[in-house]
């Protein structure tokens, strides 16, 4: 089970966390599962900035207004003109240039309030999801890809974001003008207004045509677009594959016969998109058209003065416009929604429960385990009917092919599991007892998974505590043996592991986690110890430090090593997660039993 | 914005190494050769734009015409004429309708040259790529080559639409609408000069700005990343040492400095737009204004400033738009570079004309460059390969030789000479190999991985190579297909230098299995016939049952139809590494090298693996890299590699009286098993 995972971690860590892209212009729209909910839940968010909000609010208000008003005293500047009431004239313009500064400082404000509060929300909504992601039991991280995850945060988040940044002012000043312009026109005159956003309804109805011929080929686009990326993604990565096997002919016809259908698609999707600005532009001339030819026909019978028309031709294209741009705004929203939605499906998992009565840490350091039976998945069972006492102080070395589930024990020792049935007791207290955070306080470990953070070595020596005075830290390192890494390196201590301490060789990190380890003070000692790629010298310097740190400790062993076995106060030999043999290495050898059919092939070295 | 900011971080052009030419600024010019298949396409696009945006230009004349003579009167005693404007706006609508075509067909011209276009440069990038070198997909690092496949082609298609519709119909705006409006009156042009420094600095501004801020929000955005790998994948750390909450503060920290970067930029651009338009909407004030002192000196009728107003409307939009795809030009500049700079990169390990069967003038140069081998023995070697007409009936007819080869090779390295004389006769199996004097290093780094490696191997011998990490164990063998090219010395394959065989056939007699099982999305049996796509079924089933898979493949929900979920993550270490060794029998080669490629198999896998190999495929040459004493002192020999060069090659039993390191390697292996020699007999 852990090799499982383990490998799956590190190939995710080695791929990256790429979602297929979806940047792509025009990309189908992602409809939400439940608009409503997830609406809700982000307006939720909205409420604690209820000031910007509505300082926000406020301003696309005044820029709305300005916008709308703006254009009727264009229309009166015309009429002073074609009335050559001059002396009007300069008087309209200042009001003008009033309301068109009233306007630019509205929407700046609104620039800076919606970045403000797009940020503002983002950043609460990511500390959010990552606060819910340390907290989430192991088993929800263990389940799902880790791509996965990281694009929730990611991509998702960001869609979020760039929608609250971009679409919220357009939304409200979209909508506001709509409402504003049509009560403007409404007061002007009302069988314009009418044929006016006739032809606008005409237009939505065009548009929505138009959208629906085009998202089946967007899907196609897209569909071929994720292909076209994993086919490059998978076949790049894999380069020594395709090369030692002669695939390169193979894999660019495959390339080039999707990245043909993929054009195709495109261009047909894109000529569609295209035609709707012409489209659109057509329908607002003859909007146009028809605007003037009643409002001549008006102005002939002294309906409206000439000063009207000039202003419903303005208003006609301010008609459009929000519309135009909802149409678009729809699109992201949606996107944003399901994004946020699936932000909101991790954030609805539920935690980790780390309460328990007891809160002091282990004293003794006796570990029982009593008729535990566990599964991952119902039905087919890892461990069972597992029962085992081990005493303070002893190693006890677990033993066993893969899948026999040593890994298990431990998972379950650490509550990153909870047992189906049976218990498990620390100094005779069941540890769904303690609250988890005293039990792990209480037991070190060290994992095959060598996992080191971005951050100096001090920092991650001092992993479990950063107020550990720094004598202890090179104590520790020198009984690890990991000061021979640390000395290596430039900064020594300070030196910055990047990149979750890539640069290091597997046996120095391992040695690192030693150190860590040992600067826990555990009383209780989990170590998984696999070296398979560490070179003999190393795995030497390892050995040595992992008998230190176990001196004086229950200590609990995934043996992979014939010393470490040798050496146990018991061997537990595991098959199918259930016990088969106990005892020390002689009395196992002498029982020629599975211990002994293992220790020949695993360690010796002969097939059966 | 955001596509922006992902690309700019990947800024890793590979030149750390210089796997290709410097590109040079007319580099990226070179693309447009995949264009030009479509000239009259990239020809007719602009050319229907400007049909299209002289109708926009016309237009507002047509609609002052509407307004001044038709419903002003101009002209007409100042009684609006309705059936003038009804003519003219049937005209100007047949007109616009006419424009919308030529939209429309300027559109499909730009999509189709532009978007083959993409397509090309794609294909073109693509198969290049599929022929590097490691070394030069290792200096572009993959990464980088997978976003620019993606991200910049379609960059740069988009910069190449842009150009010829948007960048023409802006021009055209900007210059048309300019024009119409300096014709309508001179004097607009007075606002216009004020207008456009104006324009023209706001956009300045932000570029400047936000630029540098582009890459430092993509530094803020990886720490982020970066932090969220680590706590999603080292979870059971942060719990096991009770640290949840140290890390969110450190989340937050990085949290934090990223919203306050990404604040700043969407700040900067939030400010273009509303700056624009308040230039914009103040030069409709001064047009009105301009309008009305010349409509009262009488020179100007009033639906000329309302054209007037139209025309700077169009001319100022024009202008932003036309600043944003001088954006989309930077990008797509660097988005053109880096592509060129993979295409300007020459592959750099081409094979050679030998094809493996037959031999042309390469036996002359064997003869003359050879120091250590016997002249006519080379010319044997080749002739004997001319006579072979495929290498895998070669295997199969040659049992007998290879046992006997196999049996003679654990004496000394000559075994393998005087082997191929013996076979000299009937056909030489493929499979010897031959390192003289090789060393290697990797390119941009001065220390020599291996240095003077020389061995031979016989034909179906099994050697085992051994040593301690970084001794150069997987370089070594990775030389032998040609995946690097060693610095001096040469590799001979069956007598030939590998470097003249065609790589498609010297990479057919070599197999390799790698250290890292890549298996790629399709189902277990295409994996498997990966090398081999003819093969039949119970070709398949026996590879599998030899590397020791066929059991759990049958087990698996579809058997061999079972489809590999991504990267074969559905699959256990163990298991993808059985995959891909049937793979790697399957292929039948003539020589197999296992990179490291048991190391997740339990030892008694291992040992079962080890077996079918010795029975199903003694003829074949077998290489293998192994960790465990255990897994190695089966082979004829071992091989041990000490810090890049060969320290002893031998049989176990001769290695544990000569060879200090294989003595050292043993006995921090297995010496606490002495309780275990005793009771089992095992070593």
């Amino acid at each position: 089970m852990s090799q499982t995972n383990s490998s799956v971690r590190s190939s995710i860590a080695e791929r990256g966390f790429r979602r297929k892209s979806s940047g792509q212009m025009g990309a189908p729209v992602e409809k939400p599962k439940n608009t409503r909910s997830a609406l809700a839940r982000l307006f939720g968010y909205f409420r604690q900035e209820m000031v910007l909000v509505i300082i926000l609010a406020l301003a696309v208000s005044f820029s709305v207004i300005a916008g709308v008003l703006a254009p009727r005293f264009q229309s009166q500047a015309i009429d002073h003109l074609v009335s050559r009431s001059f002396s009007e004239v300069s008087g309209v313009l200042a009001l003008m240039i009033l309301l068109y500064a009233l306007h630019g400082a509205a929407t700046l404000l609104q620039g800076y309030l919606s970045a403000r509060l797009s940020q503002r929300i983002i950043g609460r909504l990511r500390g959010d999801l990552f606060h819910k992601i340390v907290n989430l039991p192991v088993s929800y991280l263990d389940s799902r890809s880790h791509g996965d995850i990281m694009s929730r945060m990611t991509n998702d988040a960001e869609n979020v974001s760039t929608v609250i940044s971009q679409s919220l002012s357009s939304l409200f000043s979209g909508i506001l003008t709509l409402i504003g312009t049509i009560i403007v026109m409404l007061s002007f005159n009302v069988p314009l207004t009418l044929l006016t956003c006739s032809s606008v309804i005409l237009s939505i109805w065009l548009t929505k045509i138009i959208s629906e011929l085009m998202h089946k080929y967007y899907v196609m686009r897209q569909t071929l677009l994720g292909q076209l990326n994993g086919t490059v993604e998978e076949k790049i990565t894999n380069t020594k594959t395709v090369t030692a096997y002669n695939l390169q002919d193979a894999v660019i016809k495959d390339f080039s016969k999707t990245s043909d259908e993929l054009t195709k698609a495109g261009i047909i999707a894109e000529i569609i998109a295209g035609s709707m600005g012409p489209l659109h532009n057509m329908l607002n001339n003859v909007s146009f058209v028809i605007v003037a030819a009643f409002g001549a026909w008006f102005a002939l019978r002294g309906f409206i003065s000439i000063g009207v028309i000039s202003a419903f031709v303005v208003y006609s294209k301010q008609f459009s416009r929000p519309i135009n741009e909802l149409a678009q705004l729809y699109g992201q929203i949606q996107t944003a929604l399901a994004g946020a939605e699936r932000i909101f499906a991790v954030l609805d998992e539920e935690s980790e429960n780390k309460d328990g009565d007891k809160n002091d840490p282990v004293r003794e350091g006796v570990i029982e385990f009593k008729n535990v039976n566990f599964s991952y998945v119902p039905g087919k069972q890892v461990i069972s009917d597992f029962s085992l006492k081990v005493e303070a102080g002893k190693k006890i070395a677990l033993v066993g092919s893969t899948g026999s589930g040593k890994t298990t024990i431990v998972n379950l020792l650490m509550r990153f599991y909870d047992v189906d049935s049976g218990s498990i007791l620390i100094d005779g207290t069941d540890i769904r007892d303690v609250s988890t955070d005293a039990l792990r306080d209480s037991i070190g470990i060290v994992l095959q998974d060598t996992v080191l953070f971005t951050d100096t070595v001090r920092a991650n020596l001092k992993y479990a505590d950063p107020s550990i005075s720094d004598e202890k830290m090179i104590e520790a390192s020198a009984l690890s043996n990991c000061d021979s890494v640390v000395n290596a390196l430039s900064d020594g201590y300070d030196t910055v592991l990047t990149l979750s301490g890539a640069s290091l060789s597997q046996g120095q990190r391992q040695l690192i986690t030693i150190g860590r380890a040992f600067l826990s003070f555990p009383r209780i000692l989990i170590l998984d110890e696999a070296t398979s790629s560490v070179d003999t010298r190393t795995e030497k310097h390892i050995q040595d430090a992992m008998f230190r740190l176990m001196e004086n400790r229950t200590s609990l062993i995934i043996a992979h090593r014939l010393s470490t076995i040798r050496d146990a106060d018991l061997i537990v030999v595991m098959d199918n997660g259930r016990i088969t043999e106990t005892g020390t290495h002689e009395e196992l050898l002498d029982l020629k039993g599975n211990y002994y059919r293992l220790y020949m092939t695993q360690f010796a070295g002969q097939a059966t | 914005m955001n596509t922006a900011v992902h690309t700019a971080g990947d800024s890793n052009p590979g030149n750390a190494r210089n796997p290709g030419k410097k590109p040079c600024s007319t580099e990226p010019l070179k693309l447009l050769k995949f264009a030009a298949k479509y000239w009259p396409l990239v020809l007719l696009g602009p050319l229907f734009m400007v049909l299209e945006v002289s109708v926009d230009l016309f237009q507002p004349r047509m609609m002052e015409v509407i307004v001044d003579r038709g419903i002003l009167g101009i002209g007409n005693g100042g009684l609006s004429d309705i059936h003038l404007v009804i003519s003219t706006g049937i005209r100007m609508i047949l007109l616009v309708i006419a424009g919308g075509c030529f939209g429309i067909l300027s559109g499909v011209c730009a999509n189709v040259a532009g978007q083959s276009f993409g397509n090309n440069i794609r294909k073109a990038c693509f198969t290049r790529i599929m022929h590097f070198s490691f070394e030069q997909t290792d200096a572009f690092s993959t990464g980088s080559l997978i976003t620019r496949i993606t991200n910049d082609v379609t960059q740069i298609q988009q910069l190449f639409m842009q150009a010829i519709r948007g960048f023409v119909r802006c021009m055209m705006f900007f210059v048309g609408g300019t024009v119409a409006l300096l014709t309508l009156d001179l004097s607009f042009g007075q606002v216009l000069l004020i207008a456009f420094p104006l324009i023209f600095l706001d956009v300045i501004f932000v570029f400047i700005k936000t630029n540098p801020l582009f890459s430092l929000l993509q530094k803020k955005l990886d720490d982020l990343n970066n932090i969220i790998q680590e706590n999603v994948s080292g979870i059971r750390v942060v719990k096991a040492f009770v640290q949840e909450k140290r890390e969110e503060a450190r989340f937050e920290n990085a949290n934090q400095a990223l919203v306050g970067t990404q604040f700043r930029v969407e700040l900067l651009l939030s400010f273009m737009r509303p700056v624009m338009n308040i230039v914009l909407n103040l030069s409709i004030v001064a047009i009105i204004y301009v309008g009305s002192l010349r409509v009262q000196d009488g020179s100007v009728a009033p639906g000329t400033v309302m054209a007037a107003v139209t025309y700077i409307t169009q001319i100022l939009n024009g202008m932003m738009t036309l600043a944003m795809i001088f954006q989309t030009l930077s990008r797509g500049i660097v988005s053109a570079s880096r592509l060129s700079e993979i295409l300007s990169t020459d592959p750099a390990i081409t094979g050679g004309s030998y094809n493996g069967k037959s031999t042309p003038d390469i036996n002359l140069k064997y003869t003359e460059d050879s120091p250590a081998s016997k002249d006519p023995e080379g010319i044997n070697d080749s002739k004997n390969a001319e006579g072979t007409d495929d290498s895998k009936n070669a295997e199969s007819t040659n049992d007998s030789k290879n046992a006997e080869g196999t049996n003679d090779s654990k004496n000394a390295e000559d075994t393998g000479d005087s082997k191929n004389t013996e076979a000299a006769g009937s056909g030489i199996v493929p499979g010897c190999l031959r390192f003289e004097h090789v060393d290697f290093s990797y390119p941009g780094s001065r220390v020599g991985v291996l240095s003077d490696i020389s061995f031979e191997i016989a034909p179906g011998e099994t050697v085992a190579i051994i040593g301690a990490t970084g001794s150069g164990k997987s370089t070594l063998v990775n030389l032998i297909p040609r995946f690097y090219d060693p610095v001096y010395g040469r590799i001979l394959l069956d007598g030939i230098d590998i470097k003249e065989y065609d790589l498609k056939a010297l990479r057919e007699n070599v197999t390799i299995c790698l250290q890292k099982s890549e298996l790629f999305s399709t189902t277990i049996r295409e994996n498997i016939s990966l090398g081999n796509p003819d093969a039949s079924e119970a070709e398949i089933i026996a590879a599998a049952t030899a590397a020791q898979a066929d059991a759990f493949i049958r087990e698996q929900p579809d058997g061999y139809d079972t489809a590999v979920a991504e990267g074969g993550m559905s699959l256990s270490g163990g298991q993808r590494q059985r995959i891909a060794i049937s793979r790697a029998l399957l292929k039948k080669a003539g020589i197999i090298i296992f990179d490291d490629s048991t190391s997740a198999l339990d030892l008694a896998t291992e040992a079962k693996l080890y077996d079918a190999l010795r029975t199903g495929y003694k003829n074949v040459t077998k290489i293998m890299i192994a960790q465990r004493i255990a897994s190695v002192k089966d082979a004829d020999r071992i091989l041990v590699l000490d810090s890049g060069r060969v320290s002893a090659f031998d049989t176990h039993a001769n290695l544990m009286k000569t060879s200090r390191i294989y003595q050292d390697i043993y006995d921090s292996q297995l010496k606490d098993s002495d309780a275990g020699d005793g009771k089992g007999g095992a070593v």
